[in-house]
């Protein structure tokens, strides 16, 4: 049975820093997304989130984010990589909410300044992604070198990521049906 | 026996439970008594098949 309804595909942008390059990578992809048939797509700024770093889940949860999140169909997370980690803040505001993810698809698109587009990040990422109940795909992407893939007003330079990026999202909208499909259909 | 199905407070429909979570919380004064087979609450997510909405319970066996 086909849901009737688009699919809605926020991409967390996943750090608040100045002159961050991952705007851009955000942009690019939900660009990408919600030029799709059936498809609704929206940055969220993890720097425009009103949380209090005192607190936790629950209790620090920004009801904004909250709705957001709980009508995802699935989520493309960018997270750039700091130290071979992901940043604080980007962990912090994915704990805020739990049963708003449990068995929704998550993306994962790495970026760095160096060579390995975040290829540690998005491994720190992975067992974060599975305790908050989400189901990661087998696809993701690198930006390496990122500076030099998006121009200074943020439009691609490095035409090979338009592929990549397809690959990405085609694996992530395959996995937001059937897994939509789940959650209202399959009983436990 | 089928468990009753929950009923979302956003549209009325009946919601379908897709998943069991075990939740942990070490809040001090926080009261709550863990599932001693697991060691912290165990929850049940629904989902609205109507609007999407999602629902967490204390799961009851």
């Amino acid at each position: 049975m086909a849901s009737t309804n688009p699919l809605f595909i926020p991409v967390v942008l996943g750090t608040p820093r100045r002159g961050r390059v991952s705007e851009h990578v955000a942009r690019f992809i939900a660009e990408d997304l919600a030029a799709r048939d059936s498809v609704q797509s929206e940055v969220i700024d993890i720097r425009d989130l009103p949380l209090p770093t005192d607190d936790a889940g629950e209790q620090a949860k920004d009801p904004g984010f909250s709705a957001a999140a709980m009508k995802a169909d699935a989520f493309v997370i960018v997270a750039p990589e700091y130290n071979h980690g992901y940043p604080g803040l980007l962990k912090h505001a994915l704990d805020t909410n739990l049963k708003e993810y449990i068995h929704k698809p998550v993306g994962i698109c790495g970026v760095s300044a160096g060579p390995f587009g975040g290829t540690r990040v998005i491994e720190n990422l992975l067992p974060v992604m599975r305790e908050l109940g989400l189901v990661t795909i087998f696809w993701d992407i690198n930006f390496s070198s990122v500076q030099n893939a998006f121009d200074e007003k943020g439009k691609l330079t490095e035409e090979a990521y338009v592929r990549r990026t397809d690959k990405f999202i085609n694996e992530l909208i395959w996995m937001a049906k059937v897994l939509k499909y789940g959650r209202e259909n399959v009983e436990i | 026996m089928a468990k009753e199905k929950l009923i979302c407070n956003v549209c009325g429909a009946e919601m379908n439970n897709h998943a069991e979570k075990i939740g942990y919380e070490a809040r001090a004064g926080a009261n709550w008594e863990s599932d001693p087979d697991f060691g912290g609450l165990l929850e049940e997510i629904h989902t609205c098949p109507k609007c999407g909405g999602v629902e967490a319970t204390l799961a009851i066996e």
